[in-house]
């Protein structure tokens, strides 16, 4: 055990002493939320300043009808109301992007408005800037409200007339439950990615690394066995697998905190993530870890060199976690099949332990389902350390 | 003392491989039922020319790699039987052993020590010796990353004697190595014959053998050609230098 112990020791003081493994496995998690988080907030945030800023172009062509319509409209200071025509050069001007938007009324829409009719009303558009008909359809609104309450008044009916129904919505579900169902994919998809990151170059540089190096010849000749040198080598590739998800969970709270404070779902989240859940999911994540460590080294003992053990795991990297997408997919949940699919497995574990309501069952056949992979990856691993092929190749 | 009996190894080759190698068969051999001993406070040189076997030779005897069949024994020990007492016993150096160049020298000595189960005291005592003896008081806090070659072979030379060891096995410990650097390793093994220490030493170099070696075997493709000492080989030398008769033997092999 002591031995181990040494060899986990020597590997760790390696590690932290490469700066470029220290970039990718701490500085990049612990930064890389912060920096999207604040990246996307400032983005949305001018964008909906200058969207409230900028004075919408609204060409419109009354084909002869009456312009009560526009000056209903024209109240609004955000928009120009720019008269056309025809409907033909209306159109080109959308399409030249010289008005935002254009209206364009039918020759018998009074009438038809008048005689309790559909009055016939084009918009001219272009589909990629939708923000500015979204924008613009509540001035549509407006008006097919002032149409119906003046037919409703006609009727000498009041507006309740045509809304028959009051419902009340009476959700039964709490808060954390609707945040795991919707938001909870996020946190165990940033757990896999940076947990196979983590532990990628430590994997690589411990066993390729050390072939390339020419060090392999003199720690096979010390008194200690391959499993030892294995297992030593082994902590430290998923130490630094769950260090790396740690940080960039410490990340990604850190910004929610310090970017989103105040808001009533933040302080929600805020209140989800209790010991007990931490606890929970490092339970899981440990034997995960280890599988994906038993996964990495194999491959890495095979490989002549670090590149070569790289241009192998690289790709690895989106098999292993594309699986952990699930977690965005409505309605997938764990059960009595998903609960032994690996990687699946946990992310729907932690959005269930998101959620609070804990099914124990489901929670230990995923516990012991991912034991057995890990304890399945450390024997392959063992077999392949162990072969004379691999190892001197 | 090191005692090689009937030690053969054979590899399974892939189809790749035969290709490569142009071969008939599916296994290799690269050492076949060779049989030899080292004595202590002798040098033995295991002599011969590229892929003759003798990598394969000194990584069985020091447990890297297990014998198809034969046994070797090393002071006393089966290497199949007993690999972690046998590699207590043993120092190992090549010419291209690297280091882990982001450790220092003292803490490159200090993990090798404690793999060996070297007291703190003797740990203290051998380093100081070596620090000593081979002028690394200088660089012993420096990472091994920024050291120079003849540097970075003093460290190995002192990681491979740290733990005190009965048997000090060489793969072509000079190869590609300056001349000062190399003097360093020859002044190794001269020590350790002194000693009284096994020492065995692979090479391809006929001069260094003949200045350092007090026995020695010639293979080539994994079969014995000659084993005696090295004063049996100067008496039954045929051609004028010792070089040429190296290279009379392996010739003959062929024939």
């Amino acid at each position: 055990m002591n031995k181990i112990f040494t060899i986990a020791k020597k590997e760790f003081l390696d590690i932290f002493r490469d700066k470029r493994t220290l970039v990718r496995m701490i500085l990049i998690p612990l930064i890389a939320f912060p920096l999207i988080i604040q990246l996307i907030t400032t983005l949305q945030e001018s964008q909906s300043k200058k969207e409230a800023e900028q004075v919408l172009k609204v060409g419109y062509y009354l084909n002869g009808q009456d312009e009560g319509i526009i000056t209903r409209m024209i109240s609004d200071s955000l928009y120009e109301f720019i008269p056309y025509e025809d409907s033909v050069s209306l159109a080109k001007d959308v399409d030249d992007k010289e008005i935002n938007l254009g209206i364009g009324l039918s020759s018998d829409y009074d009438k038809t408005i008048q005689a309790g009719g559909q009055g016939e009303f084009s918009i001219f558009l272009r589909g990629a800037d939708k923000e500015d008909f979204e924008r613009f359809n509540g001035l549509i609104e407006q008006e097919k409200t002032f149409v119906v309450n003046n037919r409703l008044t006609q009727l000498d009916k009041g507006p309740l007339y045509i809304e028959p129904l009051l419902i009340y919505h009476n959700d039964q579900s709490e808060r954390a439950e609707i945040i795991a169902k919707y938001a909870g994919g996020i946190l165990p998809y940033i757990f896999m990615a940076f947990l196979f990151m983590g532990s990628m170059l430590p994997a690589i540089d411990l066993f390729a690394g050390e072939k390339e190096r020419g060090t392999i010849e003199t720690l096979l000749t010390s008194p200690v066995s391959r499993l030892q040198i294995l297992l030593g080598k082994m902590i430290v590739v998923v130490a630094f697998g769950l260090i790396s998800a740690l940080v960039a969970l410490v990340g990604l709270f850190a910004s929610i905190n310090l970017m989103g404070g105040g808001s009533p779902i933040m302080e929600e989240v805020n209140g989800m993530l209790t010991p007990q859940l931490f606890v929970m999911l490092f339970l899981l994540l440990i034997p995960l870890a280890i599988f994906f460590a038993g996964v990495m080294i194999p491959i890495s003992v095979y490989a002549k060199s670090f590149k070569e053990a790289q241009s192998i795991l690289t790709p690895l990297n989106i098999v292993m976690v594309l699986p952990a997408m699930v977690g965005f997919v409505p309605g997938v949940e764990l059960d009595y099949t998903t609960a032994f699919i690996p990687v699946v497995n946990v992310v729907l574990s932690t959005k269930m332990l998101l959620s609070g309501h804990i099914d124990f069952i489901l929670l230990t056949i995923t516990f012991l389902t991912l034991i057995l992979l890990a304890a399945i990856s450390v024997f392959i691993s063992m077999r392949q350390f162990g072969k004379e092929s691999s190892i001197l190749r | 003392m090191i005692i090689v009996t009937d030690l053969y190894k054979e590899y399974k080759l892939s189809k790749k491989q035969q290709k490569e190698m142009s071969s008939n068969t599916d296994v290799a051999v690269p050492v076949n039922k060779i049989n030899f001993e080292c004595k202590p406070g002798r040098v033995f040189s295991l002599l011969g020319p590229n892929g003759a076997g003798k990598t394969t030779t000194l990584r069985m005897i020091s447990t890297m790699l297990v014998p198809t069949s034969g046994t070797v024994e090393v002071c006393g020990l089966d290497t199949v039987k007993n690999p972690n007492d046998v590699r207590k016993k043993i120092g190992f150096l090549t010419g291209s052993t690297g280091l882990y160049e982001r450790l220092t020298a003292n803490e490159f000595l200090k993990y090798f020590a404690d793999l060996n189960d070297v007291s703190k005291g003797d740990f203290e005592q051998r380093k100081n010796h070596y620090y000593d003896l081979l002028d690394m008081h200088d660089f012993a806090n420096k990472k091994l990353g920024e050291l120079s070659t003849g540097m970075k072979q003093k460290v190995n030379i002192s990681r491979t004697m740290i733990h005190n060891p009965d048997v000090v096995v060489f793969d072509e410990p000079t190869s590609g190595l300056d001349v000062i650097t190399a003097e360093n390793i020859i002044k190794l093994i001269e020590d350790c014959k002194t000693e009284g220490k096994t020492v065995i030493f692979s090479s391809h170099i006929m001069t260094e053998v003949d200045l350092l070696c007090d026995d020695l075997a010639i293979i080539a493709k994994g079969d014995l050609l000659f084993n005696g000492t090295m004063d049996e080989f100067r008496a039954n030398q045929k051609a004028d230098t010792l070089t040429g008769e190296f290279i009379r033997i392996v010739n003959q092999s062929k024939n």
